[in-house]
Parts: C-alpha cells; structure tokens; sequence
C-alpha cells in the first residue's frame, strides 16, 4: 500500500509537468475530435500521428497518445447520443437509450451521466493498473519460454472467441496475421523468408504500414461504400447535471458497469469493445422492467459509457506489465515505445520507473479533462458533425500519405498502404474481420521466438508446454474457451450479445 | 465439387454462400502462395527449428481454414457477396500512388520524376483522392487541398522539423540563397493559404443541403 501511494506520487509529480499536461490535454482533444468523427479509427489515427511524437520524450509521446485512445472512447458517446451514430465502435450501445433520451430533450442528462460514469471508471480502472502493475510484472519476470508462448496462445483464443462474426473466419484471420509476421529476414538463420526478393520487404511488414493500410485506408474505402445522407439534428440539449433521481438510477449501473469493463479490457483481443456490450445485456437482465431499454433508460447510457471508459484503460496492463499488447491499439503504442528506443515488458517498470507512474498517472490527470473538453464544449462537437464526408476523407488519405512516409521516408510504405487498403477492403467485403489479423501479427514475431527457444530449452520435446504448469494452465484456458465457444448454445447467446 | 450433388432441392443453387467462396478460395490461394516462397527453406528439426518450418504450420492451417469455408460456401446458406463499386478503390489507390511517387525523386525504368515535395504531392492526393466520392467537385476539393496543405507543411515542416520534402529542391535554387528553406516554406504556406481564399470566394454562394455521413466505424 506504502509502495503504491509513493509510486503514484512519482507518477504524478511527472504527469503533473508542464509539458506533460499540455500533451495530455492535446491528446485528450484530438481522441475527442476522432472519437466524435465517424469513419475515423483510433488505430489509423495513432498510426497517423506517430511522427508528430517524434520529437518529444517517450513519456510525453506515451501519454499524448493514451490520450487519443481513451479521449476517443469519450468521445464517441457524443454522437452516439446527438446524432444515432457511434463515432466509435464502443458507444454502439449507447446509441440505443442514449439517442432516445435524447429525442425526449434529455440529451444533456444522457451525456451528463456518461461523462460522470465515465470519470469514475476511469479513476477504478486507474488505480486497478495501479494496483496490478507490480505483481504482474513480478510474475512476468519468472515466466519462461514456454509460458510466454502459453500466454500469448491464450490471449490469441481470446482475440478469437470474443470476434464478432464467424469463428472460423477470425482463426483463420490470426493464422494469415502470425503468417505475414514471419515475411522478412529470419532472426536465427539470416535466411529471407518471402520477401520476393524484395529488399524492402526483408525487415518485415513494418506495423504502421499494415494498420494503416488496414484500418485508414480500407475503411475510407469501406465508408465510400456505406455513405448516407443525414441530417445533423439539432435539438436543445438540456440541463446537462443528472438530478436526484437519475443519480439514483444509474449508480448502480456506473459501479457495475466500471466492473465488467476492467475485467474484460484487461482480456486481449478486443480491449474496451466487449464491456458495453456485456454491461447493457447484465442491467437489462436486472432491471424491473427491461421494457423501458430501447426507450431512454438512463441506466443503458451509464453501465456501458462506464464499462467502455474502464476498459480502454484496463487494457494498457497486459502491454504495461507482460509486453504482450492484448489489441491493434497498444500493437500501436508498442510500435511507438519501440521508435523512442523502450522495449516493452516487464524491464519498463523497473528501468522506466518515471514512465510507467507517470503515463497511469496522466491517465487520471486525462480523465479529469475529458470532463472539461466533454461537457462544456458539446455544441462545438456537434458543428463538426456537419463536415461532410466526401470532404472528410481527402483529408484524412493526405494525412495518411504524411503519416507513413515521415516514419520511414520510404515512398514504397506510402504504395503499401494502398496495396494493404485493398487487402483490407476485400477482407471486409469476404466477411473477415482485420483486428484479430493484426494482433496475430503484432504477436507472430514474439510468439515465433518463444516457441523457438522453448523447444531449443526443451530439446525439441513439445512436452514442455504441458509439463510447466503454468503454461500447461494457460493452454487449458485457452482450450476450455474454445470448446465453449463452438458450443451451439452459447455461440446463440454470444451472437445475441452482439446483435442486441 | 461432388459434396454439392445432394443439394438440388436448394432454391439458391450450388452455391449457397457466395461470401465464403470467395473467403475460402483467397485463404487457398494465400497459403499456396506462402507454401510457393517458403519452398527452398530448411525446415529444420523440432530441437533446432529452420525458418520454413513455422511459415509452412502456418500456411497448412490457413489453407484447412480456406478448405473448411469452401466446403462451408456449398453446405450451409450463407452472406451473398456485397456489392462492389469501382470508383473508391481506383481514386484511392491513384491518390496514394501520387503522393508516393512525387514527394521525393522517383525513378522506374524509362520514367524520371524529380521530387517535388509535399506542397505538390499533397494536393494531388486530395484532389485525386476527392474523386473517389461521387459527390466531388473540383473547386471545393481544391480549396481544401490549397488550405489544407500550408497546415500540413507548417506542422510537419516548420514545427515538427520532419524530414519530409516540402518543395521541390530547383525552387530553392531560383531563389536568393539568403532565404532559408524555412523562410521559403513559410512564403509559399502563405501563398497557398491566400490562394485557397481566392478560389473559395469567387466561388459564389454554395446552398446547404444534408450532409453525407460515414457510418459507424467497424470494431477495432
């Protein structure tokens, strides 16, 4: 407990710098504007401002993009409440109640009491990080080869089972992805592995380059497709603090809502996607009268902005503690400790002490402004709103091109997010879904070099896997999730969960 | 495919999933393709294994997967394929190749392009870009591309000291040498700007109409 009061002071006392408050704050407002635009991925747009960091230290590079993440997270239930739209796949859920309340002239209760559910799940899921840092990373430090490479099966099932759509499709996704990992020059032997001869291709497919190709091109080029026309609502948006009554409704769901979405947020695979989903199945199932869901209840805005909040951050303690990034995202803020010369893992809080506190810290500190950016400033959100799509997207295309040529100054990265945008493109038109393939291949180098010096420890016995019991935990895990997962019955009630 | 014989009282014919054909087929193709590359790679024993040996596991697996959505495409109804359009991918992908081959000298055989640096290369990817959208009009994508353009250029050049081309390098050349590439990059940021409100005024009045909007964005 001593330990964790002095280790959030260092925290702070570096989050709470100057710099490091100015960083936070613009990260916070840039994941708001994205969170607000639809058709704008946080992946795509991490991938975009890396370089704008490149000039900062790791730390405040670090914190300015948490904040885009979980600003973006914030951000989306905006539209999701004004405008039916989610502006970012996690306040899908919100838009059900939130919208309604929102056509009953309580859109500012509705965005009120997200933004307080929010906060308090972000300050739970802050010092849950907090909390957990130092035991993980302590159990990291004993994990082997064998352990590791459990571990990462084991998030990579997850990644499987919680994919919307067909499981087969997302296995496969993860297999292709681990696939394009081992494209490049192989480690132990110098050997080029499917590189065509192609030298740029010999360091491998740079990260930034798929995702970007992936999830910025591919989906301009799916949005292209799925524009509609609609007017931007304009409606008076109300008294913004929830009374007596409604406070009284959704504390309840806040706490939770906060719950279910740091424990799923911390499972890899999807990161903060799950949580509302779950967390507005878990209050309709209590509620007295779950007919009133659908209808404006306070409580389906709260549980899952609560649930979204704790999870987007919740989901920093694998990347943080054992180096493994649980989804795309934190692949991304890998990528980003890699360029400012930190490798991810278990070291970073022992060798990074200032890092680590101060980055949980500065999450606090970006949950606070979240308030102030949110609240205050909603009218100016909703102007954005009516930027208009076929003038969005040239913008975003130019950013894109900027983005991933300043990484390298490779004009073929630039050609290769438009050969991974059409890749991407015929994925979504095939039924597959691109995250879990990127998060196979964030994992497919470290999950390769695992199992290669496992086996080397173990002389080539794949015995080793089941003999340590960890890891032969951890594949139980993993195996038990994919049987329940092909159960008929219960592959009903995920798609249920997924379709509500 | 002989599995499918049974299936005649199927109202959608032989193939109930078009969606999972094509899944299935492009998984197959894949992983011949990565079975094709990784052949002359040592696979190693399990003790010591070669660099073939994990890229082979994992091209069988993708191609099972392919064989099973095949097999899925003729057994169980399933998603047609979506409709397709043209248009996007073609901007898109001439827009990218643009800006890729005009922000720093490009050479491809008999072709020489000298470098012309962001403040020609991002333009053209908007305007290019911009067509991608049957909605685009040439005076309201230019405007964006001329306004747009001197942002990107002060942020990445003059304040973030990207290493990124901003001009073309002869531009620098036909000027006095006393003037710095930034005083440069800050005149022609100007001169964009200035010219992105010309054409946005003589333009005339615009009516506002709805607005078109992206639909949610897929799970991340």
């Amino acid at each position: 407990m001593g330990d964790l009061v002095s280790n959030l002071s260092l925290g702070f006392s570096v989050a709470l710098s100057l710099q490091n408050l100015v960083l936070a704050f613009l990260g916070c407002l840039v994941g708001t504007l994205i969170g607000v635009l639809p058709g704008v991925g946080p992946i795509a747009t991490i991938a975009m401002l890396l370089p704008i960091t490149f000039g900062f230290d790791p730390t405040g590079a670090l914190i300015m993009l948490a904040g885009i993440y979980y600003g973006a997270q914030y951000g989306g239930s905006t539209t999701a409440i004004l405008v039916n739209i989610p502006g970012e796949a996690t306040s899908v859920v919100t838009t059900l109640d939130g919208h309604q309340m929102a056509r009953q002239g309580r859109a500012g209760v509705a965005l009120g009491i997200a933004a307080i559910g929010s906060f308090f799940a972000g300050t739970v899921a802050t010092i849950v990080i907090a909390a957990l840092g130092a035991p993980l990373t302590r159990l990291a430090l004993v994990f082997g080869p064998a352990e590791y490479f459990s571990l990462m099966v084991m998030g990579l099932v997850f990644a499987v089972v919680l994919a919307r759509g067909s499981i087969l499709k997302a296995v496969a996704m993860i297999l292709v992805g681990v696939l394009l990992s081992t494209v490049g020059t192989d480690l132990e032997t110098g050997q080029e592995r499917m590189t065509l001869g192609l030298q740029f291709l010999s360091d491998g497919i740079d990260f930034a380059v798929l995702a970007m190709g992936v999830f910025g091109i591919a989906e301009i080029l799916r949005n292209l497709d799925h524009t509609e026309t609609r007017d931007v609502v304009r409606q008076a948006i109300g008294r913004l603090l929830p009374n007596r009554d409604d406070f009284r409704q959704s504390y309840k769901p806040v706490l939770r809502g906060t719950f279910i979405g740091a424990v799923l947020g911390i499972l890899p695979g999807n990161g903060a996607v799950l949580g509302p989903f779950a967390s507005y199945t878990v209050e309709k199932k209590l509620a007295k009268d779950p007919s009133r869901f659908g209808r404006g209840a306070i409580e389906g805005v709260a549980g899952p902005e609560s649930a979204n909040n704790a999870g987007a951050q919740t989901s920093f303690i694998p990347l943080l503690t054992l180096g493994i990034p649980p989804n795309a995202v934190m692949a991304l803020m890998v990528g980003a400790m890699t360029i400012h010369g930190i490798v991810p893992g278990p070291q970073v809080m022992t060798r990074n002490p200032d890092l680590f506190w101060g980055m949980i810290a500065s999450m606090w500190v970006g949950n606070l402004m979240l308030l102030v950016i949110n609240l205050p400033l909603v009218g100016m959100w909703v102007r954005l709103l009516k930027v208009p799509y076929h003038l969005m997207f040239p913008a975003i295309l130019m950013f894109c091109c900027i983005g991933i040529y300043s990484i390298n100054s490779l004009p073929t990265d630039v050609m290769f997010i438009a050969f991974f945008g059409l890749v991407g493109y015929l994925l979504i038109k095939f039924g597959f879904e691109p995250a879990p393939m990127l998060l196979g291949f964030v994992l497919g180098k470290l999950l390769e070099e695992n199992l290669r010096r496992a086996l080397i420890l173990s002389r080539g016995s794949l015995g080793t896997f089941v003999d340590r019991p960890v890891s032969a935990g951890l594949l139980l895990v993993a195996v038990a999730l994919l049987v329940v997962a092909l159960l008929p019955t219960i592959r009903k009630g995920r798609d249920e969960v997924f379709t509500e | 495919m002989s599995m499918s014989q049974g299936q005649g009282r199927n109202r959608h014919g032989l193939i109930r999933s078009p969606q999972n054909l094509a899944a299935g087929l492009s998984l197959l193709f894949l992983a011949g393709l990565a079975l094709w590359l990784t052949r002359d790679l040592p696979q190693g024993r399990l003790s010591a294994m070669g660099p073939g040996m994990l890229p082979d596991w994992l091209a069988y697996g993708v191609g099972l997967c392919g064989l099973a959505l095949l097999a899925a495409a003729f057994l169980k109804d399933g998603e047609p394929l979506e409709a397709w359009s043209l248009r996007g991918p073609f901007f898109v992908v001439l827009a990218i190749l643009a800006f890729a081959v005009t922000i720093r000298p490009f050479s491809l055989g008999p072709v020489n392009l000298p470098g012309l640096g962001m403040i020609v290369a991002g333009p053209l990817a908007i305007v290019i870009g911009g067509y991608a959208a049957p909605e685009a009009r040439f005076r309201q994508l230019l405007v964006l591309a001329l306004g747009l353009t001197p942002f990107c250029m002060v942020l990445f050049g003059d304040l973030l000291n990207l290493p990124i081309p901003i001009f073309p390098q002869s531009l620098a050349g036909l000027l006095p040498d006393t003037w710095s590439q930034k005083t440069i990059l800050r005149g022609l940021a100007a001169i964009l700007v200035a010219a992105a409100v010309l054409v946005h005024l003589s333009g005339g009045r615009r009516k506002t109409g709805p607005i078109d909007v992206a639909t949610q964005p897929e799970e991340v």
